[in-house]
């Protein structure tokens, strides 16, 4: 990254997945009929209550753990104080003193390096209710209001957008393998702050950090720190370092920049303080213990595995721990005794391949394991050639049938014994000079012998019962 | 940092509230009274070593809420003290600028 | 209607009087009481009688404090910035006496949101005390205060901050108890500051308070700091036998010695109580003199300050007009709440505001806000040690009787006196708390306090309601003195 070194901490929101709100009990799904999920808190009528939402607590310490932070032994929230129109009640419930997880790290793997990165602190809060702008107006709209958001905050120990990137695709993996938020970006659940700033590559001193808000995919922040890391060098370079503030900047997607927002001397003090609306709750040993057995293997973990146990290759694995359901189906392949290389092949080619044209995701895919397995036994058998089996594949894709029921019928293969017998006696009978070459020592051309019954049958013909004939007859 | 007049409109302002001189001067006085007090509390003894009450009562259980869902309240309801909507919103002068 | 609850059930159920009967007469009364002391924010005309069942609140009307969210009902804190406001829903404990049967007649007057000691500071105006007009309620639950000692109705609901109720109702002469914090729901309830704020209720009798409280009570999913109280049956033990008992009064505040310059109202007062305190040992109870750390009483006043007004603060950042309340006048949105702030708020709670806010500042946090919380825990834990000993702390009221309108303006002065503060403590430590008349200073009823530890609302009431009885204050009702 030329002669300075970037030093890059990141904030990331992610919506959790929920029946109801993390303080009130209107439904949290996104909704596009403005102010249909919402109840007498998500207004913040006078006199209303706030009243935690159990699973909530659970994800937030399901993810606590996963991220290898330590969990206060009491759970409390704070209020986060100031105005603005998309928030209600006055101040934001969030957690300040003792927030549900600290010191963790995670470890990311960034073009073929592995690196830990530590996380400060991830804390359970609400969401705001959101804006639509007009030409001189603005609708408020409290679908939102309420809804749980993790907050993950890291150390500022990521150095390169690379590894920036690295590290949201690794948490959003996370989140989806503990099946507490959808991580969608495109529906706004992961939402970014992100710190810059440069030093000299021998420096010591960190240099003056200067923050972006409210970056809403992961290309964009890709796009922005590396604008800011050449905007923060050219100014260096050019002796003016002194002109990079300690601000709050954001970025501008059409444009690719980053635009001035305040300085850190008009940032907000938020006057936080202890909700006395909501108790201090002892985390119960035994309840952490069990949320802890409920965390699943994660993708890096079934990655080796996967390598070290089933003998995939790194590519395949890589490719099937991307999303837990790609994993699941595997998984699921293999304990129907399918095997390993086989199951991984027919998931990384044609079904993924299916399911991304199609653009639907696995778990609306037709063939389950089971249903894989019919084709994937009469490809063993013998019944089946690959090429067949490719046919029955999209058949049964197609029409939403069995694959079994496309084996027995005009795809299957002649395994009829008599029928090949007469069919094969006719093919040597046409080709007696291959026949007399063979006899006397020609044994290669036993492959251009099965090649005439696949010609004849249009590669119908049972390869193995084909073999064995011909072997019979040309042994003679 | 002092507690001075100015300093009293600055924080009004912060909390979307305008204040008149009388008004002002009177924050003052008051304040000044809370302060003599606190600056006592600080010669308490061991004062530091003790946790701040934050909430009335601290040795009960209480659960948590299941994670169900209630039927919306209806935005007729929602809206019924609004003074400005549009559609089924809240209508406000377009929000420019600042936000947290 | 100037029965008690006990009486009035009696009546219905023998069918000597009908509900509405009484309907009639307490509407007539809340007119009579408006005209006299601006006491009330709605009269509700249309209250319609309800049948008579086995539960004691039926059939009898009550005033509920304009701070309780009532559904349909106008309901505004006392403040302007909720002049308009007609909440959708009801408060839990509102919603439980209408389960009852009870009927509300009226929403009382308050200091805006609580905030306030005097019932001058409401939207509509200053609440005067009906034993003599030219002198305050007291607050903030000064309309109901004011109505129940009129003889409106038995009772009406009150909520405490910091003596909200009890002070209040001492002005007035009447009954005031808040029990535990967290056993009557606070769902529905404007917030003051909620790590103080009860709910509770202003009678003419101590037995009256506990049936109402047993109406009001119960666990609410809806506000996490409620807890389950089936197995407290406060009417029931109301009338249980108190011999054996023992009783503290502190040193410190109860002794004339304390005051420098005493006036001869704080003389009697005092001399006063002392003589009830013999009451309470021909009951059996055992009184004794403790001393408490005066620091830490000093401190008492500013710590209450200091918290309450920091939560205040927070707690009504939701009012902006936006989505309730009037709009404000602005360019933008954010002149617009500031409009509607700055309008709709009275000074004493803008200040009030301001202060909070200062505390809770980042770089004031420490000093101010987590020291006072600090000493809040001290002051509490020295109540608790006492509570190992003693069942309950008995304690004057106030100086004396209700002041005059135009004297005390509700600002902290340094004079103020720790005597005038001290049911805070029941607040800081959600303890049950209990203001019961004690006698009279110049025709003005002055009154006394016990307060007991958490959970023990039974042994509270049953001290106080023994020592009512050994008083001819009981169910009084106020007389204009000239």
């Amino acid at each position: 990254m030329g002669k300075y070194k970037a030093v890059i901490g990141l904030e990331m929101h992610c919506e959790l997945k929920s029946n109801s709100k993390v303080f009130s009990s209107a439904k949290n799904s996104y909704n596009e009929v403005p102010n249909d999920n919402i109840t007498y808190l998500d207004l913040a009528l006078p006199g209303t209550l706030p009243v935690v939402n159990k699973k909530c607590v659970h994800d937030a310490l399901m993810m606590s753990m996963a991220l290898n932070c330590t969990q206060p032994e009491y759970m409390y929230f704070d209020r986060k104080n100031y105005y603005y129109p998309d928030l209600p009640k006055g101040y934001q419930i969030t957690q300040m003193d003792a927030p549900v997880g600290i010191n963790g790290f995670v470890e990311i793997e960034c073009k073929g390096e592995k690196k830990k990165i530590y996380i400060h602190d991830i804390h359970l809060e609400e969401d705001a209710a959101s804006l639509d702008h007009f030409y001189d107006t603005t609708n408020i709209d409290y679908n939102r209001a309420g809804v749980p958001l993790l907050e993950l905050v890291t150390e500022p120990c990521i150095n390169s957008p690379e590894e920036a990137v690295a590290f949201l695709e690794t948490m959003r993996s996370i989140y989806k393998y503990c099946d507490v938020s959808e991580a969608d970006t495109k529906k706004g659940q992961i939402r970014c702050d992100v710190n810059v700033s440069i030093m000299d590559n021998d420096a010591t001193e960190l240099g003056t950090k200067v923050e972006m808000k409210n970056i809403n995919s992961f290309s964009n922040v890709y796009d922005a720190i590396c604008y800011e890391i050449k905007r923060q060098s050219e100014l260096k370079d050019q002796g003016r370092y002194d002109e990079v503030e300690q601000e709050t900047r954001r970025f501008d997607e059409e444009t690719g920049t980053t635009i001035r927002m305040r300085s850190k001397a008009d940032a907000l003090d938020y006057k936080y303080f202890v909700d006395p609306n909501l108790p201090k709750f002892k985390i119960d040993p035994e309840w952490l213990e069990e949320i802890r057995n409920e965390i699943p293997l994660l993708a890096n973990q079934r990655k080796e595995k996967y390598i070290k146990e089933h003998g995939l290759s790194e590519y395949d694995a890589g490719v099937i721990v991307k999303e837990r359901e790609y994993a699941e189906y595997f998984e699921n392949c293999i304990a129907l005794g399918i095997d390993t290389k086989t199951a991984a092949n027919w998931l990384t080619t044609q079904i993924l391949g299916f399911i991304n044209k199609e653009e639907i995701s696995l778990k609306d895919f037709y063939l389950t394991p089971k249903l894989l397995k019919q084709i994937i036994d009469e490809i063993d058998k013998g019944t089946l050639s690959t090429k067949l089996a490719k046919e029955v594949f999209y058949k049964a894709l197609e029409e939403k049938k069995e694959p079994k029921n496309f084996i027995s019928q005009e795809n299957a293969q002649i395994s009829d014994k008599n029928e090949l017998e007469t069919l094969i006696n006719q093919i040597l009978e046409e080709n007696t000079h291959q026949v007399e070459e063979y006899k006397k020592g020609k044994t290669n051309l036993f492959d251009f012998f099965v090649g005439q019954v696949m010609k004849n049958t249009h590669g119908k013909a049972n390869p193995v019962l084909t073999k064995e004939i011909l072997k019979q007859k040309l042994e003679k | 940092m002092k507690f001075t007049s100015e300093l009293v409109d600055d924080l009004a302002a912060k909390l979307l509230i305008g204040l008149s001189k009388e008004e002002n001067q009177m924050v003052v006085d008051e304040f000044n009274i809370i302060d003599d007090t606190l600056k006592k509390v600080e010669k308490i003894e061991n004062i530091k070593e003790v946790e701040p009450m934050t909430h009335c009562l601290d040795d009960f259980t209480f659960t948590l809420r299941e994670d169900k869902a209630n039927e919306s309240i209806s935005v007729e309801d929602a809206l019924r003290n609004c003074k400005k909507t549009e559609g089924r919103e809240v209508e406000v002068p377009k929000v420019v600028g600042g936000d947290n | 209607m100037n029965q008690t609850i006990e009486e009035l059930h009696e009546l219905l159920k023998e069918k000597k009087i009908t509900s509405q009967e009484l309907v009639q007469e307490s509407l007539k009364k809340s007119h009579e009481v408006q005209e006299k002391y601006n006491a009330f924010v709605t009269i509700l005309d249309e209250a319609k009688a309800t049948e008579i069942t086995d539960n004691p609140l039926s059939g009898i009307p009550f005033g509920i404090k304009d701070n309780y969210s009532t559904k349909g009902i106008l309901s505004t804190g006392s403040s302007n910035t909720l002049k308009d406001y007609i909440p959708i829903f009801t408060a839990t404990a509102v919603e439980k006496l209408l389960s009852a049967g009870a009927i509300p007649v009226n929403k009382t007057v308050l200091d805006e949101f609580g905030m306030g000691g005097t019932g001058t500071s409401g939207h509509t105006g200053v609440v005067l005390n009906p034993w003599d007009s030219t002198r305050m309620c007291a607050g903030s639950s000064a309309g109901s205060a004011c109505a129940v000692a009129s003889g409106v109705y038995p009772y009406a609901l009150g909520s405490d901050t910091g003596d909200s109720i009890r002070k209040p109702a001492a002005y007035c002469g009447i009954v005031g108890y808040k029990p535990t914090y967290g056993m009557i729901s606070r769902y529905g309830v404007f917030p003051f500051a909620s790590s103080l704020d009860h709910c509770g209720v202003l009678t003419r009798s101590v037995a009256d308070a506990a049936i109402v409280v047993d109406n009001m009570k119960g666990i609410d999913p809806q506000d996490m700091t409620s807890w389950d109280s089936k197995d407290l049956h406060l009417y029931e033990h109301v009338k249980d036998d108190v011999k054996g008992l023992h009783c503290c009064y502190i040193k410190e505040l109860c002794n004339i010695e304390s005051y420098p310059n005493p006036t001869e109202e704080l003389k009697s007062h005092l001399e006063n109580f002392k003589n009830k305190l013999e009451l309470c040992k021909e009951l059996g109870i055992e009184v004794e003199e403790v001393s408490v750390d005066s620091a830490l009483l000093e401190a008492l006043p500013s710590v209450y300050v200091a918290i309450s007004c920091a939560e205040a603060t927070s707690n009504m950042s939701n009012l902006t007009g936006l989505i309730f309340g009037p709009r404000g006048e602005g360019n933008n949105v954010f002149e617009m709440m500031m409009n509607h702030r700055t309008h709709g708020f009275s000074p004493l709670i803008k200040r009030r505001f301001v202060i909070g806010s200062y505390i809770l500042q980042k770089e004031n946090q420490e000093r101010y806000f987590k020291n006072a919380q600090r000493v809040r825990r001290l002051l509490v834990d020295t109540w608790k040690k006492l509570f190992e000993t003693y069942d309950a702390v008995i304690l004057p009221v106030g100086t004396g009787p209700a002041k005059h309108l135009d004297g005390d303006k509700d600002i902290l002065s340094h004079d103020t006196e720790v005597l005038e503060e001290h049911l805070q403590i029941g607040n800081f430590g959600g303890f049950p708390s209990i203001t019961l008349p004690d006698g009279f200073i110049n025709n003005l009823p002055v009154a006394l306090n016990i307060t007991g530890n958490c959970y023990n609302d039974e042994t509270v009431l049953k001290i106080a309601y023994a020592l009512e009885s050994k008083m001819n204050y009981k169910n009084q009702i106020a007389k204009e003195v000239e």
